[in-house]
């Protein structure tokens, strides 16, 4: 880290970290980074500082030490935008002769993690800990991590050790492989537990797949685990199941809290070679899906018409600019302007948009119904007394032309500098 | 030679009264059954592990179909043996589940077994099948939000039905009841791990709140003042359409609906 | 001579091709289904009947009910002296004097009919009914010169002179025309068959309490017991609601060959006026092809909105929704009987519209759009939008309501309908409240007891979940004492009066089962509500259909409105001919695409009155009127503009 962008850093305090360095008792004592910035942790865990290296270049281009150890935030406000803040280095977390692993398969979603992954590695690490005061086994978190990998975080989210298995074999869709890696992993390794995000997004359809694989019953949907008991949810999520926490689990979102103040080694395992099997099914691709034709009930992101359009072609423009799945609503509809399985609402289709645009729609009861699963509602209407912008989470009150003009054009632009590959319209 | 297709069917559960109906999933499986029965000249059993007496039976049967067959279980039952012992026996080319049962367990576990007994590929989630040719299946997985992923698959295979497959049609009161019900009886195995559990209503789980890790003391001072993320939301009135525009582009952004 | 027995003997050949053809039509009628009539009683009270309680309705219409007095009458009375004079041959100047004198009155009504059939509206059928007035003239007027020998006034033998051969075969000609007509025609299915298949149903009709002024509009239940049966003699399986024609009654058939094509139900259709594919005098129509087996290309009336004439067929062993009826014309009916209502015939189109729809959903599970969703949810959880049933009393947490299983006994049980679960629906729920406790009502409701009463699955078509639903609310209510059941929902109001008497309860004995407007005006006329009047500009009335056409209650709320002051500014389309406002039947949920929406066309009636507010008696009213889009009147329940103007007395 150069001086110059020194010049422009805040430090900023971890007290839980100093009072963890100052506590020489503490189990994460030794795990304190030492680093070489100007922030620098000495023997005793206390910061020192490094009095050239602290400070900033005042507006008459006189360096100024922050004396107030970055509590100035009003003070340091102003500048904070200059430079790019540095994260504080949290202490690093490391395991050198684990008695014995945790495997956490996260999802990955496009080569990174997802938060559900976090909270599967935070509850790793809850079953890795030895915090039982009784004996002093101490585990680690190993990650086993398919295909791509960009994640950059893995470190503070909790990951000790890493397999990485990104050979042509695993790319795109390979479950059959992906279960007969596992199996290798598991009668070399033998972890504890193996952990998998309960999820859409193949934790689910893995960790089964090898539960039954290997003849263990998992606990699926899985909330509130210990390493004695675990609560899952049963009959569609309307009983609690407490039962003792099985070698294979599955876990529901949220069931532990992510890892945030330590940094782990990701430490690389090298396998030697995993088995081969022939898939016998047979991936031919993700179908291409064009927005509109998603069902509706599915769609994620809705951009819905009603009586306040007047420029129709514009609409559907820019549902198609911005990616969206077109809805309406009755009036739309009964107008003829709209086909009636685009109709949300009580009659028509109720949907599960997590993002929901109603452009001149008033909000009536009916409408409402239909939308009750949306997350985040947005307004554009010209009545800002209607129902739908006391609804919505934002709303623009204006013309819906005008706005959907320049949407279309942020859309466009958008589009454009992605197209260029730079992100210069990111700002 | 005809297809022959399994559909497995369970006692669903209403989210709402929690009263027992046909389980979304299984009565899709059972449409999906019944569409193939109709392209492809295939024939379909409807199975179900469990009671005959159970009325939900009838709202399966009221989907059209002639009669159904029950391997005669008890509810303590583990009902994946007699299923895997009637599944070698049968001539099935493809065995229809749901994902996820609504009631016991939940555990979606029945197909995963099933194909690991019987030794078949197993096809999770599937939104449709498009072709059998030549004893190869052409099928379309249903991926989070709409998105679909084609798979090619030999028969035999089980596969689990998900949400994203077509609605399974009304079911009508009048061949419901006239269905025949053909229950066998079979030897039962206990689910004995499961008695040494504790079953409860469920607790309801608080939603994780944004914990704002304070790092400084003016950022605590922001969290505790912070106005709570309340009902009313933002509105623009008086803002330019670009301005206003903007705002939203930059929550859709944001939500990374836009990429 | 030639001549002397030639008149008797073809008065005597039409008499007895009528009656060969009244027995085959009569065979026509009895290939339906059993029912329980009193043959004799019925043919007793037919003359009462058909000078009663149809002329009732055909005298809405003054000229037509003089003209077809005038033209019946005349007809009726010839035709019995013309078999007395001409067949029989009875010497009587008397009988004779008679027969000029019915002949010619008959003539005149002809020459009416005739008139009206100038210029007709378009609910008229044209077609073979367009050579009914002419007939009827040739008939009246050559038995009038026929009769002018025996009658003296020209000499006897008269016709038979050789010079008026040529008169004479004019005149024979005519009386084979008239008598085709009128005999034959009425029995082989001319435009008189209405008089013949009329006059039986007339005595023969499935609903014998509407004679004498009485009411009958519950629907009858389905017996769910024949599904395992087969039909007799047959290998056939019994199904559930009307497949073929012949699934229907036999009086029911018997009542669709008494149309008289008078298209006054088409008049009033709401779903025909927004273009929904439904008329109901074509689907009558349709049932008489049915019954009898056939096309419908000599159908010479309006078509249902957007389909052509000329492709349907259907025969008394042919699936109806497979050629001759689409299922959309079924499912577009309102169930608000305005057609039943206007018919002069007494024809009930909505029974046969249910009956079909049973098959549709019990059989075929083919409810369109939302309803097998809707069904689902009434099955799952007692409510059509699947909410919890643990929920049902969420809107009157702040109400304190005393519950009939806390108390076990009141004198009013406030039965709360679904609305329980709708925010637009609990402001009126509030309001009455209100009111019941500003009177100091003794009143209690069944809270999560309560389910919901059936209507909608009822109007569906699938009477198994009705019945289900209907034997658990009355096993619910027989367990407590109260004296009267109050309602805001007509719906519910119609299936506890009407409806749930058939399902072998006695927990509704010696009950009074009121609309909420009907009890606030006994509140009010007793004095013990005290409210301020009104002077919110101009108020009109909607009649909800539930309460108007079928319980007959049009004056309640009027009354009260009146008693806040109100001088209701009536629509035209107001009372018994009220215009449905779309909520009725399952319409909103099968929700068959028209050329407008019925509550459209309701809520420009209501602005042709000038009115500010349009108050109604109905929850679902006030949903269908309210989703008009803005600018339009407010729409209002009388309970809450009375709750608007209660005095509250500060004690
Ligand atoms: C039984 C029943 C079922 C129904 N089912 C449904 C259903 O499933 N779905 C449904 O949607 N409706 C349904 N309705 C209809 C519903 O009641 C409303 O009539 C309908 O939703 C209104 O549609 P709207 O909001 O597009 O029109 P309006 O109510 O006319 O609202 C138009 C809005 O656009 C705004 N506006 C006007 N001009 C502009 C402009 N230039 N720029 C921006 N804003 C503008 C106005 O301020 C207004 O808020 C049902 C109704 C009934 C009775
Ligand atoms: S059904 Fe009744 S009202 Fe309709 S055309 Fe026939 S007779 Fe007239
Ligand atoms: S009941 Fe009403 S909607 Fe149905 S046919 Fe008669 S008039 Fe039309």
């Amino acid at each position: 880290m150069s001086g110059e962008t020194n010049s422009y850093e805040i430090v900023r305090r971890d007290p839980r970290a100093e009072w963890i360095a100052r506590n020489r008792l503490h189990p994460l004592h030794g795990t304190i980074s030492v680093g070489e910035e100007a922030e620098v942790r000495g023997p005793s865990g206390l910061i020192r500082k490094n009095p050239h290296k602290v400070g900033f270049i005042g507006p008459n281009g006189i360096k100024r030490i922050d004396r107030l150890k970055g509590n100035a935030a009003a003070a340091a406000t102003g500048r904070r935008s200059g430079g790019a803040a540095q994260e504080v280095q949290l202490p690093l977390h490391k395991v050198e002769n684990p008695d014995f692993s945790i495997f956490v398969v996260p999802d990955m979603v496009g080569g990174r993690l997802t938060s559900q992954d976090k909270d599967i590695l935070g509850q790793a690490h809850k079953l890795a800990r030895s915090d039982d005061g009784e004996s002093a086994v101490q585990g680690v978190v190993v990650a086993v991590v398919f295909g791509e990998l960009k994640d950059d975080s893995l470190d503070t989210a909790g990951v000790d050790r890493l397999i990485h298995l990104d050979g042509e074999e695993y790319q795109g869709y390979c479950p059959e492989q992906q279960l007969t890696a596992l199996v290798h992993l598991d009668a070399t390794y033998n972890p504890q537990n193996w952990l998998f995000p309960d999820s859409v997004h193949g934790g689910t359809d893995l960790g089964s797949r090898l539960a039954a694989r290997l003849g263990e019953r998992p606990a699926v949907q899985a909330w509130q685990v210990d390493k004695k008991t675990t609560v899952c949810r049963g009959a569609s999520g309307s009983t609690d199941i407490s039962r003792p926490t099985p070698r294979i689990l599955l876990l529901a979102e949220e069931c532990a809290d992510p890892i945030d103040e330590t940094r782990h080694e990701v430490q690389p395992i090298e396998l030697g070679s995993v088995p081969r099997v022939i898939s016998r099914m047979q991936d031919m691709g993700q179908v291409s899906v064009d927005p509109n034709a998603i069902p509706l009930a599915e769609a994620e992101f809705i951009l819905s018409a009603g009586n306040g359009i007047h420029n129709w072609d514009q609409f559907h423009e820019a549902a198609e600019a911005l990616g969206a799945t077109e809805g309406a609503s009755r009036v739309a509809v009964d107008d003829g302007f709209m086909p009636r399985f685009r109709q949300v609402g009580a009659t028509g289709t109720w949907v599960t948009a997590r993002v929901y645009i109603a452009v001149g729609i008033s909000g009536a009861i009916q409408h409402m119904q239909g939308i009750g699963q949306c997350d985040k509602v947005i307004a554009i209407n010209t009545d800002a007394g209607c129902d739908m912008v006391k609804r919505a989470a934002l709303s623009a009150i204006g013309d819906s032309e005008e706005i959907l003009a320049e949407l279309l054009k942020l859309a466009r632009e958008h589009k454009a500098g992605q197209s260029e590959g730079g992100d210069q319209n990111a700002a | 030679m005809p297809l022959n297709i399994v559909s497995l069917v369970s006692v669903g559960r209403h989210p709402q009264s929690g009263r027992e109906r046909r389980a979304e999933q299984d009565g899709r499986a059972v449409e999906l059954g019944m569409n193939l029965e109709a392209s492809q000249s295939a024939s379909m059993t409807v199975l179900h592990a469990g009671r005959s007496v159970e009325p939900v039976l009838r709202n399966y049967a009221g989907m059209g179909l002639p009669s159904l067959e029950v391997l005669e279980l008890s509810e303590q039952d583990d009902a994946v043996p007699s299923l895997a012992q009637y599944l070698k026996a049968s001539d099935a080319d493809i065995v229809l589940t749901g994902v996820r049962a609504e009631s016991g367990e939940s555990s979606g576990m029945v197909p995963y077994l099933l194909a690991e007994e019987l030794g078949w590929p197993l096809v999770p989630r599937i939104a449709d099948i498009v072709s059998i040719n030549n004893g190869v299946a052409e099928i379309l997985l249903a991926l989070p939000r709409g998105q679909r992923r084609s798979l090619s698959v030999p028969l035999p295979f089980v596969a689990s039905v998900d949400n994203a497959a077509p609605a399974p049609r009304q079911s009508a009161y009048g061949p419901g009841m006239r269905a025949s019900i053909d229950a066998s009886q079979v030897t039962a195995v206990t689910d004995s791990a499961r008695e040494q559990w504790q079953e409860a209503p469920a607790k309801p789980r608080p939603k994780r709140l944004k914990v704002v890790k304070a790092k400084t003391a003016a950022d605590r001072f922001k969290a505790a003042t912070a106005k709570p993320q309340g009902k009313a939301g933002k509105v623009m009135k008086n803002e330019s359409a670009q301005e206003q525009a903007q705002e939203i582009f930059n929550l859709l952004l944001e939500e990374k609906v836009i990429k | 001579m030639f001549f002397e027995w030639l008149h008797p003997v073809l008065i005597a050949t039409a008499l007895a091709l009528a009656v060969i053809g009244a027995v085959r039509r009569a065979n026509l009628w009895r290939a339906g289904q059993p029912d329980q009539v009193n043959l004799i009683a019925g043919l007793k009270a037919m003359p009462k009947r058909y000078l009663h309680d149809l002329h009732d309705v055909v005298e809405r219409d003054k000229y037509m009910s003089k003209t077809h007095a005038a033209t019946g009458g005349g007809f009726v009375l010839s035709a019995l002296l013309i078999i007395l004079v001409h067949m029989l041959d009875i010497d009587s100047k008397i009988l004779a004097w008679a027969l000029l004198a019915s002949s010619a009155l008959m003539f005149v009504g002809a020459i009416f009919v005739f008139k009206r059939r100038l210029n007709p509206p378009s609910r008229i059928s044209k077609g073979p009914w367009m050579r009914l007035p002419k007939s009827l003239l040739a008939f009246a007027g050559s038995f009038f010169i026929l009769t002018l020998p025996a009658a003296g006034v020209l000499p006897e033998g008269f016709l038979l002179q050789a010079g008026n051969v040529l008169l004479t075969v004019v005149l024979t000609a005519l009386i084979i025309w008239g008598m085709g007509e009128m005999f034959f025609g009425m029995s082989w299915g001319g435009p008189m068959k209405h008089a013949f298949a009329g006059a039986l149903h007339l005595a023969f009709h499935r609903r014998q309490e509407r004679f004498g002024g009485g009411r009958s509009t519950g629907l009858k239940p389905v017996d769910l017991s024949v599904v395992q049966e087969f039909n007799p003699g047959t290998s056939e399986q019994q199904v559930l609601g009307v497949s073929k024609p012949k699934d229907f009654k036999w009086n029911q058939l018997l009542g669709f060959d008494a149309c008289v094509q008078c298209g006054r139900c088409e008049a009033m259709c709401p779903a025909f006026a927004a273009g929904q594919p439904l008329n109901p005098k074509k689907l009558i129509q349709d049932m008489v092809i049915g019954l009898a087996g056939g096309d419908d290309s000599k159908y010479a009336g309006s078509p249902y909105p957007g389909k052509e004439v000329g492709n349907a067929k259907g025969g008394p062993e042919q699936v109806i929704t497979e050629g001759l009826v689409s299922a959309e014309t079924l499912w577009s009916c309102t169930t608000c009987r305005a057609c039943v209502e206007e018919c002069p015939m007494m024809i009930e189109h909505v029974d046969a519209i249910v009956d079909m729809r049973r098959f549709l959903t019990m059989e075929k599970g083919d409810t369109p759009n939302k309803g097998a969703e809707i069904l689902d949810n009434i099955i799952a959880t007692d409510n059509p939008n699947g909410y919890s049933p643990a929920s049902r009393t969420n809107w009157a947490a702040d109400q304190n309501l005393p519950l009939m299983r806390d108390v076990q006994q009141a004198e009013v049980l406030f039965w709360v309908s679904d609305g329980a679960f709708d925010m637009r629906s609990q402001r009126i729920l509030r309001s009455f409240v209100k009111l019941l406790k500003a009177a100091n009502v003794d009143f209690a409701v069944l809270g999560d007891e309560e389910l919901d009463s059936g209507d909608v699955a009822r109007r569906l078509g699938d009477d198994a979940a009705f019945q289900n639903l209907a034997k658990r609310n009355l096993e619910t209510l027989s367990k407590y004492k109260f004296s009267k059941i109050v309602t805001t929902d007509p719906h519910a109001y119609h299936c506890l009066r009407n409806e749930y008497q058939d399902l072998g309860s006695d927990a509704l004995n010696g009950v009074d089962v009121l609309h909420h407007t009907t009890y606030l005006n006994e509140l009010v006329k007793q004095g013990k509500l005290k409210l301020d009047s009104f002077n919110g500009g101009t108020v009109t009335y909607h009649d909800p259909c539930y309460l108007g056409r079928y319980n007959g209650e049009y004056e309640a709320p009027r009354e009260l409105l009146r008693s806040l002051g109100i001088q209701v500014a009536e629509m035209e389309r107001s009372g018994f001919r009220s215009r449905c406002c779309g909520g009725g039947g399952g319409a909103p949920i099968t929700d068959i695409p028209g050329e407008r929406r019925i509550a459209d066309m309701r809520m420009e009636d209501v602005n042709s009155t000038g009115a500010e507010l349009v108050a109604v008696g109905c929850q679902q009213c006030t949903a269908m009127l309210e989703g008009v889009v803005e600018p339009r009147p407010e729409v209002k329940d009388i309970a809450e503009i009375l709750a608007g103007q209660l005095i509250e007395e500060v004690h």
